[in-house]
């Protein structure tokens, strides 16, 4: 008995000592004994992928016991079927890339998720991302996302040669942007916005507008279906859109549902037909990699225009986050992983790619001009998440098809008629 | 239906029967076909396990889905025949019945005709048009997205798209967004898909033609008949085998059609090119309601199975 005290008191002993050890060098000391492969479920294409491979060199550069396994889903649009597909098949990773909150609650119920409450600090997490990036990966008040980039999505794109050439100025309010339209076609721009109106994109200018109008607070309670979509906001949102499309920015419907938003930045920034493009800061990227221009110098963005109705201070962002699997095979490597995205290492390459990062070993000096335009715009705003990311699939689906039949008809009484249909979609999908 | 070279001989073997046997009653032919059954399970039970594997487990497991309400990831709910009942009252999915109609006859009416026509001109000079063959036919090996690319560089909105180009020669300036438009869409999608698919057509009508015996051709000569009166009495009708299989081939093909329509229009503008394949697609894998995909899976099978069973029990009437 008393033998057997004694072992328990050495072993006890003994593992009070390796707990100290452990909290005295933090998530350093899990980093460095980490080995074996880490899956990473990953959807993204084009300079985006270029990016990850980076990553994950840099992350087994820094841990050669760790192998990466990249879990390639390829998808056109909206990649949660193949995310979905891949996990229904059996496949086991350990770090998810997400970017749609709904999709973090779907996951989650389904008990594919691991809560990082208890490990957030452990993993250093808590002195890298503040409180509110903390929220913003949290279902069900418990934090599963770690966010490792974050996008304006109210900044419009234009190349700064075009607007000089035609003698526009940036324009700051919406009468001043709808002059600028005018502007442009007059100098020989027959779509100043080349809408791409083939999938989602064209959602774009509905849910910024929709920001200016009813503020983030309108946005949020139409995202939670608390305001139907018939609601006024609703349908003013759309009556200032119906303002762009009669001042003729967009060219016909036809040419709109033509084609995605990489058709409509090649019109932009490769063959000078178009001026003007809302989108995400994976624009940057493009502008970068594929058209080898000049950041800040051969393109740059402004934020969306003022409408003087009291909610100039909105921006529309989206992000990215990791989140780690309850069924990963190798949990270590990926609490490392989720350690290094916001680790200086990381945020440098991120940043080298035009992406701004949440954490605070970010160093914005790395950022070019036009993302440091970007992340002080969204640092001044009240934000909101893009709005497509937050509806439920089905309803998502139906919204964009009924904004589509809004491009073709931007009548007061189709506005009621496109209202009416995704308020329709919207009772059967909450 | 010829009877074959093993029926004819069995059938003689019974016909003239060994001295002191008789003739051989029927049923002991049959006792020594069921002698032989268990041999012949156990070479069929491997293609059987294969095909329940890859063939009826799925089916089974689709019908059950059909009739379970799934979300996402979320756990399956049993509905019973909601899904269909839903299914009816959808009109989106009503929308993609009348598309589906109108993709699988124009691809199967443009396919085929086209591919019996060139049949016909192929056979008069069988030796000479064999490149020509080659060629058409290559385009039915492409798959349906690797086409569906080319054809959208081709389709382009802008005057960079060869189509919009040939046109420019004529109207300079030109420019159509054709698969942006709802009017066009639909009909640039079933000649990128005829395009590739005419290929089969061909083949199938030209082995028809070449299959009539030459003598027939050449008692036709012989009488005095006309080349225009040889094709219109002897090669149009002989070559008919060949066009019902081509049609019904075609017409399975188009019931099912995905890959085009996703790569080329993606089921838009506005659902304008959304197939019961897609509508299929778009429900079960990108929204991931499993049941209500599942559902709409089933109804496109019945309507494949509508088609090919007749098609098959007309095929195979003759045969023992």
């Amino acid at each position: 008995m008393i033998k057997f005290k004694g072992v328990l008191g050495r072993r006890a002993l003994l593992s009070g000592i390796a707990a100290a050890a452990m909290l005295v060098m933090g998530g350093a000391a899990i980093a460095q004994d980490i080995s074996g492969e880490l899956a990473i479920l990953q959807w993204q294409g084009g300079v985006d992928a270029e990016m990850w491979k980076k990553l994950e060199a840099d992350f087994v550069a820094q841990h050669p016991g760790v192998t990466v396994r990249e879990l390639a889903i390829t998808a056109q649009g909206d990649a949660r079927g193949g995310i979905r597909t891949a996990i229904l098949g059996g496949e086991k990773v350990d770090i998810i890339i997400n970017t749609w909150p709904a999709f973090r609650k779907e996951l989650a119920d389904a008990g594919i998720l691991r809560g990082l409450d208890d490990q957030w600090s452990a993993l250093g997490l808590d002195t890298t991302l503040t409180q509110s990036w903390r929220d913003l990966g949290v279902s069900d008040g418990v934090s599963y996302g770690v966010p490792y980039t974050y996008g304006d999505r109210s900044g419009i794109w234009y190349k700064t040669s075009q607007l000089k050439d035609a003698g526009v100025e940036v324009p700051k309010t919406w009468d001043e942007f709808l002059a600028a339209i005018k502007t442009l076609k007059a100098a020989g721009y027959d779509t100043p916005i080349p809408m791409p109106g083939k999938y989602w994109a064209h959602g774009e200018w509905f849910e910024s507008l929709l920001l200016r109008t009813g503020g983030v607070e309108a946005a949020a309670k139409l995202a939670a279906h608390e305001i139907p979509w018939t609601d006024d906001v609703v349908k003013t949102t759309l009556r200032k859109y119906a303002e762009l499309l009669n001042a003729g920015c967009c060219g016909t419907p036809e040419q709109m549902f033509a084609g995605d938003w990489d058709l409509s930045a090649d019109q932009i920034f490769k063959a000078n037909t178009g001026n003007f493009l809302l989108l995400g800061m994976w624009m940057n990227a493009r502008a970068k990699g594929e058209y080898g221009l000049t950041e800040g110098v051969d393109y740059s963005l402004f934020q969306f225009p003022a409408l003087g109705l009291g909610h100039d201070d909105t921006s529309s962002v989206d992000a990215k986050e990791l989140l780690a699997t309850s069924n990963g095979e190798n949990p270590a490597a990926a609490d490392a992983f989720l350690t290094y995205i916001v680790s200086p290492e990381a945020t440098k390459i991120l940043a080298e790619y035009g992406y701004a990062s949440p954490s605070s070993n970010a160093d914005t000096a790395l950022l070019g001009p036009v993302q440091q335009q970007a992340t002080a715009a969204v640092a001044a705003s009240k934000v909101q998440f893009v709005l497509g990311d937050l509806l439920p699939g089905d309803l998502v689906d139906e919204y964009r098809v009924q904004l589509q039949k809004f491009l073709q008809d931007p009548s007061d009484a189709n506005i009621d008629a496109v209202t009416a249909a995704i308020e329709a979609k919207a009772a059967e999908s909450y | 239906m010829s009877m074959s070279a093993a029926d004819a001989a069995a059938r003689s073997s019974q016909l003239s029967s060994p001295v002191g046997g008789g003739r051989r009653k029927p049923v002991a032919v049959r006792r020594r076909r069921l002698g032989e059954t268990p041999a012949a399970w156990l070479l069929i039970i491997p293609v059987l396990i294969l095909f329940s594997i890859t063939v009826i487990y799925p089916l089974i497991e689709t019908i059950r889905l059909s009739f379970f309400d799934i979300k996402g990831l979320g756990k399956p709910k049993f509905i019973g025949s909601g899904n269909y009942i839903k299914l009816f009252t959808d009109p989106a999915f009503r929308n993609t019945l009348w598309t589906t109609l109108m993709f699988t006859l124009g691809t199967t009416t443009i396919t085929v005709s086209l591919g019996w026509f060139l049949a016909m001109l192929c056979s008069f000079a069988p030796q000479r048009t064999l490149p020509f063959r080659v060629m058409i036919f290559a385009a039915f090996g492409i798959s349906e997205a690797v086409s569906g690319y080319m054809w959208i560089s081709m389709l382009r909105p802008d005057q960079a798209g060869l189509l919009n180009s040939v046109i420019g020669l004529f109207s300079p300036g030109f420019a159509h967004p054709w698969l942006g438009d709802p009017n066009t869409a639909l009909w640039m999608i079933i000649v990128a898909a005829s395009w590739s698919g005419v290929g089969l057509p061909l083949m199938l009508c030209f082995a028809a033609v070449q299959a009539i015996p030459k003598t027939v051709l050449e008692a036709a000569y012989m009488d005095g008949a006309k080349p225009f009166a040889i094709m219109r009495f002897i090669m149009v009708p002989l070559s008919m085998p060949g066009v019902r299989v081509a049609i019904f081939i075609n017409l399975l093909g188009a019931l099912r059609a995905f890959d085009i329509i996703y790569v080329l229009t993606g089921g838009g503008p506005v659902r304008s090119t959304e197939t019961v394949g897609y509508f299929m697609y778009r429900e079960s894998m990108t929204q991931f309601k499993l049941g209500y995909g599942a559902a709409a899976t089933v109804i496109l099978l019945v309507a494949v199975m509508v088609i090919s069973i007749p098609a098959i029990i007309q095929r195979t009437a003759g045969a023992k």
